[in-house]
Order: C-alpha cells, then sequence, then structure tokens
C-alpha cells in the first residue's frame, strides 16, 4: 500500500531524513515514533504528497507521490501537526468543504460529514464556530477532516496531542476500529500510544530507522536483563556501592527520592534474592522489591538516546 | 470544476460574513455620497452658467463627462485601496492558519486554487461595483442617461479591477503577513499607472506606439469614451492572466520546497 524506499530529505545543510526505506500493509496500522527533530513529520509530509524528496520515491496505491500526485492526495487523509482549521468557518461547513475538495460526490457529502461528526464525537459542535472551540476539539475537528473523505490511507501526525484521557483513549478505540479497512500511519512521543493501537512500530532517531518491528519483538530486545525497583527506609551512603558490588547487578540509579531506586541486573531470580538479603543485613529497611518489565520505553530511550538519558550513579 | 466552485463558494461565504467586507462597502458609500452629489451640483451651475456665456468646452455640458467620469475616476481611486483589503487574506492567512497544508494535501491543482479565489474576489469587488453603478442609476430620473455608454465606462473599471485583482491575488500569494501583501498590492495598483507614462518622454514613433499599447490609462480612456476595441479586451485579458499565471507558479512553488 505505501512504499518508500531510500527517501532523503534535506532542508539547505540539515539532513532532515536520510536514505529512508520502510512499507506498509494494507490494512495495517504503523506507529511511527522518535524523539523531537527525528523527521517523522517530514516523511509524512513527503508521503502525503506536500513535499518532494530530495531523492528517493514514495508510493501510495502504486502511484509516486512526485508523479501522480493527484491521485495520491485522494487516497489519502492528513492531519498535520497544526490542524488545518478555518476559524470563520462552522464545524460543519468546514467538513463539507474538505469533502469537496477531497471529490467526494456531491450525493454523499451530506453523510460524509455526519460520519465523519459522529467517529470523532463532534455532533453536538457541529454548527459552532471553529474559533470557539477548545484545543481538544479542534484537535478533533482536525482527525473528522482526515476521515471525511473515507480514504484509503490515514496519515495522522500526533493525533491525540491535546485531548483529555477519555478522548485519548477514544480516539484509540477509533484508530482500533478503522484497522483493517483503512491503512494507517500515525506519529506519536507517548509510548503506550503505539502499544495501545499499533501492530508495527518504526523508531527514527536523527533521520535514520533505527528499529522497525512489531512491538513483541521491540520489547524482547531487552531481554537478559532485568530492571528492579527498590524501596527503603533508611538509606546510607554505602548504598551504591554495596548494592553494585553484588553478583549479577549491573548498574543503580537514583530514583526519585533517596528512598527510591532502580537496579540493572541479570536475569536471574537469585539476583532478587540476594539484594534483598543484603539490604536486610545492612539494616537500609526494605519497604519494597519488584522486578519491573522491561518496557517499550526503555527500548525507545535505548535505541534513541542511547543510556545518556538516566543519570548514572555508578556502573 | 467542482473544486474550483468549492473554493470560490468558501472564499464567496468567507467574504460575506467578514464585518471587515461590509465596513469597505459601507466606507465606499459614504465617500461616494458624499462626492458625487458635489460633481452633480458643479455640473448644475456649469449648465446655468451656459445660458449666458457660450465660450465653455461643449464636453463639460454632458453629463457623462462632467459627472460621471469623475464619478469613475473617484471609484478607480478607492478600488486602488479597497482591492488589496480584500485580496490580502486570501493566499497570506492560509499561509499563517496553516490551513495551506489542507488545500496543498487535497487533490485540488494550483491553478483550480487561484482560479476559485479570484472569482469570489471579483464578485466582492463587484458588489461595490454596483453600488457605485447605483448613483448614476438614479441620476437618471432628472436626467437624460446614455446607458449603452455609461454601461461600456463601467465595463472599463471593471476590467481595471480584474487586473488590480490578479496584481493584488499575486501579492497576496508572496507573503505569510496580511500587512505586507496589502502594501505591495497598493504599490502594484499604483505603478501600473505609470506604465504607460513612458509613451510621453521617448521620442521615436515606434516606442511610443508600443508605450500607448501597455498603457492601462490609453485603453482605459477610449473605454470610459465608449468604444470598445478588440485589442483593449485582449490587453486586460493578457494582464489577468499573466498576474493569474504568476500566482500559480508562486501556489505550485510552495509544494516543492
Ligand atoms: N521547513 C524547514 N526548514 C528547515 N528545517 C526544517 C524544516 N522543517 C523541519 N526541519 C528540520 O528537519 C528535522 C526534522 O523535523 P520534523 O519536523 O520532521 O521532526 P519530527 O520528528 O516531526 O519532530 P517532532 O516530534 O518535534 O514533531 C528537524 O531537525 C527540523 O529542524
Ligand atoms: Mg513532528
Amino acid at each position: 500500500m505505501i512504499e518508500v524506499s531510500s527517501l532523503t530529505k534535506k532542508y539547505g545543510e540539515i539532513h532532515a531524513i536520510e536514505a529512508l526505506s520502510f512499507s506498509v500493509k494494507k490494512g495495517e496500522v504503523v506507529g511511527f515514533l522518535g524523539p523531537n527533530g527525528a523527521g517523522k513529520s517530514t516523511t509524512m509530509k513527503i508521503i502525503t504528497g506536500y513535499m518532494a524528496p530530495t531523492s528517493g520515491y514514495a508510493r501510495v496505491s502504486g502511484y509516486d507521490v512526485f508523479e501522480d500526485p493527484l491521485e495520491v492526495k485522494k487516497r489519502i487523509g492528513y492531519l498535520p501537526e497544526t490542524p488545518p482549521l478555518y476559524n470563520d468557518m462552522y464545524v460543519q461547513d468546514y467538513l463539507r468543504y474538505v469533502a469537496q475538495l477531497k471529490g467526494v460526490e456531491k450525493s454523499k457529502l451530506t453523510s460524509s460529514v455526519d460520519m465523519a461528526l459522529e467517529k470523532t464525537n463532534l455532533t453536538e459542535v457541529r454548527h459552532r464556530l471553529i474559533q470557539n472551540l477548545s484545543k481538544g476539539f479542534r484537535q478533533r475537528v482536525g482527525i473528522a477532516q482526515a476521515l471525511v473523505s473515507d480514504p484509503e490511507v490515514l496519515i495522522l501526525d500526533e493525533p491525540t496531542v491535546g485531548l483529555d484521557p477519555k478522548q485519548v483513549s477514544e480516539i484509540r478505540d477509533l484508530i482500533k476500529e478503522l484497522r483493517g479497512k483503512h491503512t494507517i500511519i500515525l506519529s506519536t512521543h507517548i509510548l503506550p500510544e503505539v502499544q495501545a493501537v499499533c501492530e508495527r512500530i518504526i523508531i527514527i532517531n536523527k533521520g535514520k530507522i533505527v528499529a522497525e518491528d512489531s512491538l513483541q519483538n521491540l520489547s524482547a530486545l531487552k531481554s537478559g536483563a532485568q530492571k528492579i525497583n527498590l524501596r527503603i527506609k533508611n538509606p546510607q551512603d554505602d548504598l551504591v556501592r554495596v548494592l553494585s558490588g553484588l553478583k549479577g547487578v549491573m548498574k543503580v540509579y537514583s530514583g526519585a527520592t533517596r528512598n527510591n531506586w532502580t537496579l540493572d541486573t541479570e536475569k536471574q531470580d537469585e539476583v532478587i534474592e540476594s539484594i534483598a538479603k543484603e539490604v536486610m543485613i545492612r539494616g537500609y529497611g526494605l519497604l519494597e522489591i519488584s522486578s519491573a518489565k522491561a518496557d517499550l520505553e526503555d527500548v525507545f530511550l535505548k535505541l534513541t538516546y542511547g543510556e545518556e538519558t538516566k543519570e548514572v550513579v555508578h556502573g | 470544476m467542482d473544486k474550483v466552485s468549492a473554493i470560490f463558494q468558501k472564499e464567496l461565504r468567507g467574504f460575506l460574513i467578514n464585518p471587515n467586507f461590509f465596513m469597505v462597502c459601507g466606507l465606499c458609500t459614504v465617500i461616494m455620497s458624499w462626492i458625487y452629489p458635489i460633481q452633480l451640483n458643479i455640473f448644475a451651475q456649469e449648465l446655468q452658467n451656459y445660458v449666458y456665456q457660450t465660450q465653455i468646452p461643449k464636453q463639460q455640458l454632458n453629463i457623462h463627462y462632467a459627472v460621471f467620469l469623475r464619478h469613475l475616476s473617484y471609484l478607480n481611486l478607492m478600488l486602488i485601496l479597497v482591492v488589496p483589503a480584500l485580496s490580502m487574506r486570501l493566499f497570506s492567512e492560509e499561509r499563517k492558519m496553516r490551513t495551506f497544508d489542507l488545500l496543498l494535501t487535497s487533490p485540488v491543482t494550483s491553478a483550480q486554487i487561484v482560479i476559485g479565489k479570484y472569482l469570489a474576489l471579483m464578485v466582492a469587488i463587484l458588489v461595490i461595483i454596483g453600488l457605485a453603478f447605483l448613483y448614476p442609476a438614479f441620476t437618471s430620473i432628472f436626467a437624460k442617461v446614455n446607458w449603452l455608454i455609461l454601461g461600456i465606462a463601467f465595463l472599463g473599471i471593471f476590467l481595471v479591477s480584474a487586473v488590480y485583482a490578479g496584481m493584488n491575488l499575486f501579492c497576496s500569494s508572496l507573503t505569510e503577513s496580511a500587512i505586507v501583501s496589502y502594501v505591495m498590492a497598493v504599490i502594484f495598483n499604483v505603478a501600473i499607472w505609470f506604465v504607460g507614462i513612458g509613451g510621453e518622454i521617448v521620442d521615436s514613433p515606434l516606442a511610443r506606439k508600443i508605450f500607448e499599447h501597455i498603457s492601462l490609462s490609453q485603453h482605459l480612456s477610449s473605454l470610459v469614451e465608449g468604444t470598445i476595441r478588440t485589442g483593449t479586451l485582449v490587453f486586460f485579458a493578457t494582464l489577468v492572466f499573466l498576474f493569474g499565471f504568476l500566482s500559480e507558479r508562486v501556489v505550485e512553488s510552495s509544494r516543492w520546497r
């Protein structure tokens, strides 16, 4: 459905993206993940035919975005980073206008608008001026705008930004519901979001793909190690030295307070046992010890920032 | 075609729900209602004088020249300032509010965008020209009016404003700021009157002919006197097309940056 091959975009001297290649199958939901400035929006803009790549190509349904932009644009619903809203229009007129631009047939205009309003829970504000809507509602109008022509491909740049938690989960449900019928690419910084809705993740950093896989496989990247959370009552100065001296303990991080610590250890139950024993002997006052699952966040941070983000107390 | 009409309707609605448009119309009406009676009065006085002295040139005794054409020249002056105000947000606002992203990722061509916006702008300008037409129309109650010649004179002003609209739309496409677009557009509208002035300073007859041919005022003056020449229509059409084309290029170029 979507095919991207050695896509490169330069803004002057800056390489926004470099030799990006991936493909998305029909009906798949793919998440773009990456820190600020990674090139997520740039990639999306090229796929939507908004911008030309410096080199490489992107195809949607077999049409090259550069050579057949109109054919590509007919098939795409796009939510840019800033929702493209006209402040002086009413929600329903705006959606109708977008539907007309996208080439929805005259006879289907009204039903398309109603469908988009319904799916994004905007029916009660359909007669309001966009200007007077709150940020979250504006974002939802932006999503409705992408949906209104019932496109084959949906490109959503940070779709849940600015929404309240209930709305976030509703939009995620909506995306899950669209899965299968539409091919969806969405970008986000929020890990639970990709975990909740995406079948596949593409992690981008500094314009390059650093990992591309299904969720399970990515989470498994960290296997062989585990994370242990420790909460104690009386921390003492020698704690870091003592704990990191234990067999199987690789790193000790300080937590939110001096009472909370996180340890990277080898994946063996004996390690937990020996830590607990040591804490008791030293009289630190053990309150809690638990093994945290290696989550996507770690994978993400590791792949994009290396280990530099967390303060290493002792290694 | 559907796309053009969608953009046209949207922009036209934009004008009609915008209080600024009505303020501009109101302002124009106030100015015209103030100046027009004065012109009419002067004309009436000259007519009275004619009874006593016969030296006054005949032209000045024709209501078409003495009143209507002055009315039109004031209208022209207003359009120089008003058309930029109407056109300034057409593209600038889209850039600033990031709604241009929507147009550029929709299956519409740059030409369709420009044509839709241009037509909406022309309708808004027609409203103002229509308001101006009311004054001579009401004069016809107590004076004899040659409708054909009056109509052609108004056609002339309409064609000039079509050129303004093209240029000013082009100015709007160049910048994100409505103010910059306004100032630039006024400068364009004033400058185009000076293009033909070259005809008065060059000596060679060929150069003079060329300048006369590209002079807006030459073409307009033949129209306001009631003669339509094909060359004149072609001239205006060319200008409109030229600036329409330039705007289309600017829109197109913002896609491939
Ligand atoms: N119009 C532009 N001119 C110059 N550089 C740009 C332009 N747009 C983006 N960039 C640069 O390209 C790089 C990628 O930007 P992009 O917006 O694609 O990042 P992103 O992954 O979407 O980031 P974010 O998470 O903050 O939205 C950045 O370094 C940015 O500074
Ligand atoms: Mg972005």
